[in-house]
């Protein structure tokens, strides 16, 4: 790995990542901040009048509204932390090898004296590295802010949100790494990337009508996040945890092996 | 020598980029790598650079096979590419450090290079000229006195003045020991800086030869007055003749290709000459005489001496 272009590449990304961060860190303490206010009672009432379809959508899962892991789930950590995330994870996966071809810049880096695979790996290190501070972002104000509001989520919860949050985004950024490190072009890289995880979620909504539509069964990323049974139970089940391990794990190696053989322009 | 292709076959998809491309550049030489846009120099350039991967063939690099992973062959060359592509919100100065770090420390030349072209580390890329932004791509190629030197198109967007100061470092470069490829559509720029040249048409390479040779034996601009009237067609049977013109009623304007000098002399010689003038055409001539010949329906290749 190349501390020089590990700092380059996040340097490269300092603004976008210093809004996303802020943006989650507000996030996060508007959520702790909400719901001693709307959590439980009669809005939880309302909340889980509406169609369980419906519910499915803002990613509640099979956890109650009412406690506080269904609200998070619901309302913050199902659905719009997974689309803010994925979004800043898969713009960063696009970008490392399909965006920098396109903007020619990868012809400047590999016109040193740089080899691809340490250049590869460096770019999944600068992922890792992103990644991590997203999920700090969100979980650390959680922490931080939610004893004022009497939220107190244990040390174990945290980290274990922590760990699958960052394990759950490794593996939606490997796929973005992966279309990133087969394609020319950055914009195609992410939205193939997308499509797939788009395919996932519209899977999981439509398997509440039809069990024929769960095709991913299983293996679907977008199903298998539930942050509010973590929060809830202070646990995630095993399956979970081989399923963004190896999808991360594979698609993570495949993109340095596919970049190190590539054209690179 | 310090670069070799070997047969180097590049095709993207069914798009040939080069075919079966043969030439060597030994050490201390300028080779002049000549052709229109489209042509394959920049694949071949991409192909040495071990950017990309050949269909066939082979490319070696101070006479080390060119993989697409080669970090270590690429500490010794310098890559200056005349479309300039950096990161826009940076500035020169951190493009500067960036290479520096990659490449273990800083550049010999990093002070003199910045001087002498008179460039702006301070501002960012987003805001530099065309012109300037060639000027960050020479410094970064040439700030660390590299032993081969890279160059496609490496005056472009510069003014005249840049351009004679870009010259005058490549020849003192060379004075220090360097080799350098250059790939140019620009042929002053060639006639004035390369021993050698290679000129490549539709992927292939058409004809390799020094500049001098090239010049002296390839291409020549007759003009001759007689003492009596002629008619153009004195000329038309004379071998390696081409674009024939009465300019007045004595004179002949004539192009004079390959080694038909004698056959020309002596046609001449029949006749009573007045005026004669014989000189090289320049290398931007004979490079359009290639085409030319291309279009009219040439197709051999050709190597030292020959002309398509």
């Amino acid at each position: 790995m190349s501390w020089t272009i590990l700092r380059a590449t996040l340097q490269q990304r300092r603004t976008a990542l210093a809004w996303y961060v802020g943006s989650l860190v507000a996030y996060s303490w508007m959520m702790v901040w909400f719901y001693p206010k709307i959590g439980g009672g009669e809005y939880a009432k309302l909340i889980e009048s509406m169609p369980p379809e419906m519910l499915q959508l803002f990613g509640s899962g099979d956890v109650s509204f009412a406690s506080m892991g269904g609200f998070f789930q619901t309302e913050y950590l199902g659905l719009m932390w997974m689309l803010i995330v994925a979004s800043a994870v898969l713009i960063y996966a696009s970008h490392a090898f399909a965006g920098e071809i396109a903007d020619g810049t990868m012809e400047l880096v590999l016109s040193q004296p740089v080899s691809r695979v340490k250049l590869a790996i460096t770019r999944v290190a600068g992922l890792v590295a992103y990644v991590l501070l997203l999920a700090a972002a969100t979980f650390v104000p959680i922490q931080v802010f939610g004893p004022t509001y009497d939220i107190n989520l244990s040390a174990e919860t945290f980290w274990l949100l922590m760990a699958l949050g960052t394990l759950f985004m490794l593996a939606v950024g490997g796929i973005g790494m992966l279309a990133s490190s087969v394609f020319r072009s950055g914009g195609k890289a992410s939205s193939i990337a997308a499509g797939v995880l788009v395919v996932m979620w519209v899977s999981d909504l439509v398997a509440n009508f039809s069990d024929v539509a769960d095709f991913f069964g299983n293996v679907n990323l977008i199903s298998s996040w539930q942050p509010g049974k973590i929060i809830n139970d202070g646990t995630a089940s095993a399956e979970v945890w081989w399923l963004y391990g190896i999808v991360a794990l594979v698609s993570l190696v495949a993109c340095v092996f596919v970049f190190a053989r590539r054209d690179v322009a | 020598m310090v670069v070799e292709c070997e047969k180097l076959t590049k095709y993207y998809g069914k798009t040939r980029g080069v075919e079966d491309l043969t030439l060597s550049v030994p050490e201390g030489m300028v080779f002049g790598f000549l052709g229109p846009n489209g042509a394959g120099k920049t694949t071949t350039i991409r192909c040495l650079l071990g950017m990309l991967k050949p269909t066939a063939g082979e490319s070696r690099l101070f006479g080390e096979h060119v993989t697409l992973d080669g970090a270590n062959l690429r500490r010794r060359i310098g890559y200056v590419s005349g479309e300039v592509k950096a990161y826009d919100k940076e500035t020169g100065r951190w493009h500067i450090d960036y290479v520096s770090q990659l490449r273990g420390g800083k550049g010999v030349l990093t002070d003199e290079l910045l001087q002498r072209l008179e460039f702006d580390p301070s501002r960012c890329v987003k805001e530099l000229s065309k012109g300037n932004k060639q000027k960050l791509a020479l410094i970064l190629g040439l700030m660390h006195d590299p032993e081969l030197l890279i160059l496609d198109e490496p005056t472009s967007g510069l003014d005249p003045l840049n351009q004679e100061t870009v010259f005058a470092i490549i020849e003192e470069r060379v004075a220090n020991g360097a080799t350098v490829f250059l790939s140019s559509h620009i042929l002053s720029e060639v006639e004035r800086i390369c021993e050698r040249v290679g000129i490549i048409r539709r992927g292939h390479l058409a004809a390799e030869e020094n500049v001098k040779g090239l010049l002296g034996k390839r291409l020549r601009e007759l003009n001759v007055t007689f003492s009596e009237p002629v008619d153009a067609a004195f000329l038309a049977d004379v071998d390696g003749m081409s674009r024939i013109t009465l300019t007045g009623p004595n004179t002949i304007n004539a192009r004079v290709k390959g080694d038909h000098l004698d056959d020309l002399i002596k046609r001449l010689a029949t006749r009573p000459v007045r005026d004669l003038s014989i000189e090289h055409a320049s290398l931007e001539e004979v490079f359009m005489e290639f085409y030319r010949d291309e279009e009219n329906g040439a197709s051999e290749t050709s190597t030292e001496g020959g002309v398509a």
